[in-house]
């Protein structure tokens, strides 16, 4: 009896090993594999991993040895290469998209995606989307290129993702994001985007979101967004609107409707028509929240520096231009009838 | 020469001509091309937007540049402006209801202009108030507020310190419409002559009848 108790035990004891080492094992690869990986000095810049931008990362979720399975417990002791993961086994279908483009000739996947940094289009500004196509796409030949049919260049390249226009995606949604005014006491100029530690000085105790979503519902109202653009205490804050794609496609085709114009700068266009706030977390990503749904042009109303000619022109402003331009005809109009109605008197 | 002009006086010197239809020229462009730009989806009169816009930036840069010879020519050439544009304390007392009871009372009983332009005074009190308003607030904030247009992106900084881009823009557009209405009441007040296109011929040749002054234009 004593020897099967013990035997029970020795059984248990396997059992609880078997089903939770590997467990135990990969949550210490994690750790492992950063203790060394984050220190530049230990492994050098081809082989640093920033370890606060990596577990941020949905990447980091899966843990390492999804992608490095060859990692051995004696690496690299062991001498063994260690392969990675082809980023095809899990994006199949942009891998797709994007291995029948020309661009695929000229960049893997991680030329343009570091994949212990990269994050869903929803936690990246628009800018940030541009760093890709700048590591090979020259700023100076981006902009003479535009600037040769497109008015405003400077201004379409500094608001709008490249991928904005060069790329098949169909929908579209803006997504407003905090900048703030840059300190001249550090000789800067302009807005930049607000981290999340500049919001942290302005919410104080309060999440960051506060700042914007009074009633903390995670969920921006228009009240909500014209008290932010009104409140003095955030007179250096401003909203930006970036037009994003809403879903992201890797065909990098520039369709023949991103070439006219009135695709954006028409009055309420589909493709403007949902709307987020990106607000910065810790980490340096973004999260979305969303803001009154159906009711971009009213948010783009709300937000003091963001006009589109054409596309937010309101309506009031023009029944007001309207009625001024019809009151120049009132002189023509009234004098001339009466001119006409007492023409004798002036035959002298 | 003289014998041609004998009767005429010399009133609209050829650097005011040339601004005068510059400028309408100018602001007619403006006005059609605004009307695309802002009904994109209505209106495509110069085919696509981007066509629009240039000609737009192109029209404005004539005139905010045709306004600041304007002012250069009056201020520092023939050093006329305050005296032409700026109402004296007499205009203000009696002069400017005086030209309004001329021409929403008098002239219609077939009395004649009471004020009789000269080179030196060539706008009836009336006349000036407005081109002041015009002159020196509508034309400079409507051209002002259309570079900043233009250059949003460098200009950025400047823009949020007015009051944010879309304030900016509303301006402009209303003010842009004061100066449209304010045409058709130009055009007609210029019907008023000796014959209706008297002082329209006037602007074009320089020289104005001195007998039979008729009625001022606006």
């Amino acid at each position: 009896m004593k020897r099967n108790c013990k035997l029970n035990s020795l059984w248990f004891t396997l059992l609880i090993v078997v089903l939770f080492a590997p467990l135990s094992v990969g949550a210490m690869e994690m750790d492992d594999c950063l203790g060394c990986h984050s220190d530049v000095d230990e492994v050098g810049d081809d082989l640093f991993i920033d370890g606060d931008k990596f577990l941020t990362t949905e990447h980091a979720d899966m843990g390492c040895v999804t992608c490095h399975e060859s990692v051995t417990d004696e690496h690299p002791d062991d001498g063994e290469a260690v392969f990675n993961a082809d980023c095809l086994d899990c994006h199949e279908e942009l891998g797709g998209q994007y291995m029948a483009t020309e661009h695929s000739e000229n960049a893997t996947c991680s030329d343009c995606h570091n994949p212990h940094q990269v994050h869903g289009i929803e936690a990246v500004s628009g800018p940030d989307m541009n760093q890709q196509c700048g590591q090979c796409h020259e700023a100076t030949d981006v902009m003479d290129s535009h600037a040769e049919w497109l008015p405003q260049a400077s201004l379409h390249i500094a608001k709008l993702p490249c991928i904005t226009c060069h790329t098949s995606a169909e929908n579209y949604e803006i997504v407003l994001n905090i900048t703030q005014k840059q300190k001249k006491s550090e000789g800067l100029k302009g807005y930049r985007f607000s981290s999340y530690a500049d919001l942290k000085e302005y919410s104080g105790e309060k999440e960051i979101h506060r700042i914007i979503d009074i009633d903390g519902d995670n969920h921006i109202s228009l009240a909500e967004l014209r008290t932010f653009n009104r409140n003095p205490a955030y007179s250096d804050l401003h909203l930006s609107g970036t037009m994003v794609p809403s879903k992201v496609s890797h065909d990098l085709t520039t369709l023949d409707n991103r070439f006219d114009c009135t695709f954006c700068h028409a009055s309420g266009p589909g493709s403007m028509q949902t709307s987020f706030l990106a607000l910065p977390i810790e980490g340096g990503s973004y999260q979305r929240m969303t803001v009154d749904e159906g009711a971009m042009l009213d948010t783009l109303y709300g937000t003091p520096n963001f006009y589109m000619t054409g596309s937010t022109r309101s309506a009031t402003l023009n029944i007001i231009g309207l009625i001024i331009i019809c009151c120049g005809f009132i002189m023509p109009i009234g004098h001339g009838t009466l001119r006409f109605l007492t023409r004798k008197n002036r035959q002298h | 020469m003289a014998d041609e002009h004998q009767d005429q006086i010399y009133l609209q010197p050829i650097p005011v001509r040339i601004w005068h239809w510059l400028n309408a020229f100018g602001i007619i462009t403006l006005t059609v091309t605004s009307a695309q730009i802002r009904f994109p989806e209505y209106i495509t009169w110069f085919g696509s937007y981007k066509s629009a816009i240039y000609l737009h930036n192109t029209a404005g840069f004539v005139v905010a540049i045709s306004f600041s010879l304007w002012f250069f020519y009056y201020t520092f050439v023939v050093r006329t402006m305050a005296n032409l544009y700026v109402p004296k304390v007499e205009d203000l007392k009696s002069g400017i209801l005086r030209q309004v009871k001329f021409y929403f009372l008098t002239y219609f009983l077939g009395w004649e202009n009471p004020h009789h332009p000269t080179p030196d005074s060539k706008f009836n009190p009336m006349q000036k108030s407005v081109y002041l308003a015009i002159m020196f607030v509508m034309m400079p904030l409507v051209s002002l507020s259309g570079i900043l247009l233009t250059n949003v992106d460098p200009l950025r900084g400047l823009i949020v310190m007015i009051g944010g881009l879309k304030l900016l823009a509303g301006l402009h557009i209303l003010l842009a419409c004061c100066l449209i209405a304010f045409i058709p009441t130009h055009v007609y007040l210029a019907t008023l002559g000796r014959t209706p296109t008297d002082h329209i011929k006037t602007m074009w040749t320089g020289w104005e009848d001195e007998e039979e002054h008729g009625e001022g234009h606006e």
